[in-house]
């Protein structure tokens, strides 16, 4: 088995799509409006005619190199590429403000590898043992999963639980749309052919995630792009080693954590992380003022959370993040179903993956330290050219998938709403939870009834069942207890 | 902030009553499995619950901590001339043909936003709808050959 790995991976073809997969996501993530999920939505339509490895690595590439990208510019901008770098802002910027712009891309270039390979070893030794358990799942058990990854609403609602639920709740009403599983019955299709199979959701996501996004870009597509600082002396100081061993491999295993919890992304790994580093530190007044710490932290938690995101996806079919969830769709594309049985039916392949991301750390790695002066460049490409050439991608991207028009139509109505969700205040993300885990959700719960001839007891007959409803309730009830605490704390 | 929370509890309202009137004529349970309607009965009146929430959570909220959400102002008005802009573009791709709708789909938008001189913006804008055209006609094998034209 090793040796169909090794080649399987080393051959030029994948090794080139890497390449190019992390150099696409390091300039997508550098620029600021074009986020990691963004970038994977619309690398995703060119990968439908590759096989699964060469694919689905070019997209791990991308989505590796994205969230390292988005430093670039919360550095040299006090502009985050993408939600994920917000954190690296803080002390960021305060490095180019000194004229150490530099020094400051060398740590998170760094800390965002370490953390990126905590993750990969994770995903390598957390997978295999969960698929296993996995495997002795039914029904119940999955229906009990999904309601759990559902929970996780409450925790990425953003100011609003409500607005999450709502939002959410969208999710899973499209979800309902074609025909259904268990009886064959038509369900809100109005007669129209392509509906009948469902809402494709890769359409939907390229709507929410990069038509909306672009749509906001519009805004303020008359200011002028912000002048960049020149780069000098990257590699980083002995000094500054010292800082990046010791806070980025921890920030790594912090995102990974948080990666494996469904729903929670990046952002929230490098915030976690940027709080636990100061936290633990001797001087928590420096930080925010360009610190090392400052960068290492926030960096290695969010490339931490990239293989976090990829175990409940690739172990049991529940998305770690929203680009996990279009990795999905990209193995539903290549005839693929993500959950235990990949691991017994498709070895080679998640073995390639596990192999292939820890490739995308190491040339991330590389073109970061060699290459950072051509990506600064991408920084001085305007913004009125690549939004409209963003508006052709999300077309052509959505077209290419079912090669349907239709697949268009809704693509545009979802960036439209996404846009004004947005506006209203409402995250877009739990929608995402909600499309995928819905289904999920409602085929084993019917599944387990009809197992169960109607008993509900099948629900709590197993202790694996019990572990679930223990973690559904903590998620839903934790952060109305924390709030509590800490009122009484005040009182 | 007040008025869109009001307009998204609204909205979401009349879907999920929407929801509801068509998930009522699906088949009945059967020997106690659910039927078709049940599951988006159960989540459009989640859909109600969240929604009269959040309604009341608004009219609950102190006016200074209500937040103006811009609706109106030039740049929003931009976004929505650019909806439209597509959506025409979405109406017409289909009838005219990948390579000429594109091309002065971009030709109009790059001009509007950036104001480069005509020369430069139609070069980029043809070369790269032929850039697409050709990796996703040609490359990735997807039909890309429709409409009256090309």
């Amino acid at each position: 088995m090793l040796l169909e790995v090794l080649n399987s991976v080393f051959s030029v073809q994948i090794f080139l799509f890497i390449i190019l997969g992390v150099f696409t996501g390091i300039c997508i993530g550098a620029l600021p409006g074009l986020t990691a999920t963004m970038g994977v939505a619309l690398v995703l339509p060119l990968t439908f005619g590759m096989e699964a490895a060469p694919g689905i690595l070019l997209l791990i590439g991308v989505y590796v190199g994205a969230i390292y990208g988005g430093s670039i510019s919360a550095i040299l901008l006090r502009t985050p590429g993408t939600p994920a770098a917000a954190a690296t802002v803080l002390d960021g910027y305060e490095f180019s403000k000194r004229g150490e712009s530099g020094r400051a891309m060398g740590i998170s270039t760094v800390s965002s590898f370490l953390g990126g390979v905590v993750s990969v070893l994770a995903l390598w030794l957390i997978s295999p043992q969960l698929a296993k358990l996995a495997l002795r799942f039914s029904a119940p058990e999955f229906f009990l999963l999904a309601v759990f990854g559902l929970s996780i609403i409450a925790s990425i609602s953003g100011n609003s639980l409500a607005k999450g639920v709502l939002c959410g709740a969208l999710g899973i009403s499209l979800s309902f749309i074609g025909i259904d599983g268990i009886t064959g019955y038509p369900r809100f299709t109005f007669n129209n052919i392509n509906l009948l199979s469902g809402m494709s959701f890769i359409p939907v996501m390229i709507g929410l995630f990069a038509m909306s996004q672009a749509f906001s870009t519009v805004e303020n597509i008359f200011t002028p792009d912000q002048v960049t600082q020149k780069i000098s002396k990257v590699w980083p100081s002995k000094k500054d080693w010292k800082v990046i061993l010791k806070t980025a491999p921890l920030s790594g295993a912090i995102g990974t954590i948080i990666g494996i919890v469904p729903g929670a992304g990046a952002e929230i790994g490098a915030f976690v992380s940027y709080s636990q580093a100061k936290r633990s530190s001797r001087h928590p007044e420096l930080f925010g003022t360009g610190i090392p710490e400052g960068i290492a932290a926030p960096e290695g938690g969010n490339n931490g959370v990239t293989g976090g995101a990829l175990i409940p996806m690739l172990t049991m079919g529940v998305p770690g993040d929203a680009v996990a969830a279009i990795l999905i769709g990209a193995l539903t594309v290549q005839g693929l179903q993500p959950g235990p049985l990949l691991f017994t039916e498709h070895t080679t392949l998640v073995y390639s993956i596990f192999l292939g991301m820890f490739i995308a750390n190491v040339t991330m790695l590389v073109l970061g330290l060699s290459s950072l002066k051509l990506f600064v460049k991408v920084l001085s490409v305007p913004k009125a050219i690549l939004t409209p050439m963003i508006f052709v991608l999300c077309v052509v991207g959505s077209y290419a998938i079912n090669t349907n028009f239709f697949d268009v139509g809704v693509m545009l109505f979802f960036g439209i709403l996404g846009y004004f969700l947005q506006k209203a205040d409402v995250s877009v993300s739990p929608a995402v939870l909600g499309l995928i885990l819905g289904p999920m959700a409602e085929s084993n719960f019917r599944r387990a009834l009809l197992m169960s001839e109607g008993s509900y007891s099948i629900f709590v007959a197993s202790p694996i069942a019990w572990v679930f409803v223990a973690l559904t309730l903590v998620t839903l009830l934790g952060p109305v207890v924390t709030e509590r605490l800490k009122k009484r704390k005040v009182a | 902030m007040r008025k869109a929370n009001f307009i998204v509890s609204g909205t979401f309202t009349l879907f999920a009553i929407f929801i509801i009137a068509i998930s009522l004529g699906y088949p009945p349970s059967n020997h106690g499995v659910p039927g078709p309607g049940m599951f988006p009965i159960i989540i459009a009146s989640l859909i109600i619950l969240s929604a009269l929430t959040l309604f009341i959570f608004t009219l609950r909220m102190p006016k200074e901590l209500d937040t103006t959400i811009d609706l109106k102002s030039k740049n929003v008005v931009n976004v929505y001339i650019t909806m439209g802009g597509l959506v025409l573009y979405f109406v017409l791709l289909p009838l005219v043909g990948f390579v000429v709708t594109t091309s002065i789909m971009l030709i109009l938008f790059i001009r509007w936003f950036s104001k480069r001189p005509w020369w430069k913006t139609i070069l980029i804008s043809v070369l790269f709808t032929v850039a697409i055209f050709l990796l996703f006609g040609s490359v990735l094998n997807v039909p890309m050959r429709f409409g009256l034209l090309i």
